[in-house]
């Protein structure tokens, strides 16, 4: 009886801890419900009084958020096609075999890992205007950003082709199935699952890439949501609910996925980024 | 040419094959850039040899002119400021949050993972967030301040360079200690359990428990994640972009900004590069120990 007494408040102490974290989205969400002058209140009020539901049609309209939106996607799946094709094989072959090669290459891959994208991006920028790449800003943006997050996702992907048993690949190779064949008969489908939190990771990441964007892509058609919400946010706004109201399209999808397949995000996560 | 294909089918070709392909990509994108921005440290770079890949050599004269501007030093010290405290904080809040949802009940592992929102949503949508909290007059972390009786007056967070720093400090806090909360759970569920029954059984009470089994079993897994947070903090951009941008009078700005600013709002690239050589050798410095702390478990 006690146990489950104490069950309780601890649940109910962590019902609360999350609260106060969780917070600052639940005041951007209210935020974007507010008319111009109750968001200037004082006191603040906690619960909109006076819903103004119609502000999300309002921005989506007055900001051109499709195109933006639109340009996220082609941004994020992008780099996440490329990433995906290129990483999976690698990834494979780094948790297949175990000697000095691979720990070379696991060591190059973790060192590229770790190079930040607002250094990174001067030699980038110059060196994609040499060759001609900056013609076509969203793929040098895509090809960017797979630069810079293949190595994390790699690292993820291995953790997971580390759980699939070698004993059945040998088994199949022993059929006669050639290595072709039994990677992609036996290995891949193994691994689906985590192949696809992984991408699915990456895809919200190059979703809410900000640097490369805003460093490549000067065509205001061309630009994708961040650097949209960047420009809304001037250095003396006071449209705050429209920016939050912004905000609020930009990060929803995102949450909403986020929270249908938290369990696999955070234990894909947990088995990659450690170990 | 024919066992050349069918060992790429059915051979050594193949996994050399796969991680060829990758790795020559990486190389490419990444590490030429890498050496390319070696290069232009030490040349001299304007608009009009922007497009020429040999341009005047300079030697060490953009590190010279970069030690000699007077903000060189505070951005450093901002830095340095900026990693230590997001570490610290996020490190130690992020621990006590762990160690509260490593006692079992139901929903912890549900809730524990919810805090992961700030981790996933994009940098500056929290930078945008924070910004509106943070805000002087209407700021609703000013309000709360003012009535719990802890500021008798506003704080002009993002506009006073006393704060400005720390307006960006509170965010990134925010943002990486869920990050930290979840790796450290997984370093908590992997001590074996019957070491604290046998601990229990000598008497020991949980601040001793804590201090003798806790802390050492996890030495690892908080070394690692420290160096790891070292990485993260100094790859923190999105944040200045939408909090501060770097101001009043660099009062707030890091070197990762300052780069960035140097090439893409001064055009000067030359120093960018010589900026981000610097700091790239702290990072890489950083990683090295990341790998070793892990290294035993990589090859797991």
């Amino acid at each position: 009886m006690s146990d489950t007494y104490r069950e309780k408040l601890m649940l109910a102490i962590a019902l609360v801890l999350a609260a106060i974290y969780l917070f600052p989205l639940y005041w951007m969400y209210i935020t974007a419900l507010k008319s111009g002058s109750a968001m200037f209140a004082t006191p603040p009020a906690f619960w909109p009084t006076d819903p103004q539901w119609q502000i999300y049609g309002q921005v989506w309209e007055s900001r051109n958020m499709g195109r933006y939106i639109w340009n996220s996607v082609v941004i994020a799946l992008g780099a996440v096609t490329v990433i995906t094709v290129l990483g999976v094989g690698c990834a494979y072959v780094l948790a297949r075999y175990r000697n000095v090669w691979v720990d070379i290459g696991l060591f190059l891959i973790l060192m590229l890992q770790v190079l930040p994208a607002s250094l990174m991006i001067t030699p980038i920028f110059v060196g994609f205007s040499q060759v001609g790449l900056l013609e076509y800003p969203r793929l040098a943006v895509i090809l960017a950003i797979a630069a810079k997050s293949m190595p994390f996702f790699v690292v993820l992907v291995r953790a997971t082709f580390m759980s699939v048993p070698q004993e059945l690949e040998e088994a199949a190779l022993v059929d006669g199935n050639s290595r072709i064949g039994a990677f992609f008969s036996i290995v891949l489908p193994l691994a689906r699952n985590g192949i696809l939190v992984s991408a699915i990771l990456i895809f919200m990441q190059a979703f809410g890439e900000f640097v490369y964007s805003k460093s490549i892509i000067q065509a205001i058609e061309l630009q994708p949501a961040s650097v949209g919400l960047n420009s809304f946010m001037g250095p003396n706004t006071n449209e705050w609910n429209n920016i939050m109201a912004y905000a609020t399209i930009y990060v929803t999808p995102i949450l909403a996925i986020f929270v249908l397949l938290q369990r696999r995000i955070v234990s894909g996560l947990t088995s990659g980024a450690l170990k | 040419m024919k066992r050349v294909l069918s060992s790429i089918t059915d051979g050594r070709g193949f996994d050399i094959a796969l991680v060829a392909l990758p790795l020559a990509f990486l190389l490419l994108l990444s590490g030429l850039p890498l050496l390319y921005n070696v290069l232009m440290s030490f040349q001299e770079v304007d608009m009009f040899s922007l497009g020429t890949l040999w341009r005047p050599f300079v030697g060490f004269e953009n590190y010279r002119k970069l030690f000699e501007q007077p903000e060189t030093l505070p951005i450093l010290g901002n830095t340095a400021i900026f990693v230590t405290a997001s570490i610290a904080g996020q490190f130690l809040i992020g621990f006590g949050l762990a160690l509260f949802f490593w006692t079992n009940f139901p929903g912890a592992s549900w809730l524990r993972g919810l805090f992961l929102v700030s981790w996933v949503m994009p940098g500056l949508v929290v930078g945008a967030i924070w910004n509106w909290i943070l805000s002087g007059d209407f700021g609703v972390l000013n309000f709360l301040l003012r009535e719990s009786g802890l500021i008798s007056g506003n704080i002009f967070w993002r506009s006073d360079p006393n704060y400005s720093l720390w307006a960006v400090v509170i965010a990134n806090v925010w943002l990486g200690t869920s990050f930290n909360m979840i790796l450290l759970s997984v370093g908590l569920s992997a001590i074996p359990g019957d070491l604290y029954e046998a601990a229990e059984l000598d008497g020991a009470n949980a601040w001793q428990r804590f201090w003798t089994i806790t802390l050492p079993m996890m030495r690892s897994s908080i070394g690692a994640l420290i160096a790891l947070g070292l990485i993260f903090t100094l790859q923190q951009f999105d944040l200045f972009a939408a909090i501060t941008s770097g101001g009043p009078n660099n009062s707030s700005n890091v070197t990762q900004y300052w780069a960035w600013d140097m090439s893409f709002r001064q055009y000067d690239f030359a120093k960018g590069a010589t900026i981000s050589v610097i700091m790239i050798v702290f990072v890489m410095l950083a990683s090295i120990v990341y790998v070793r702390s892990t290294r035993h478990e990589v090859r797991g």
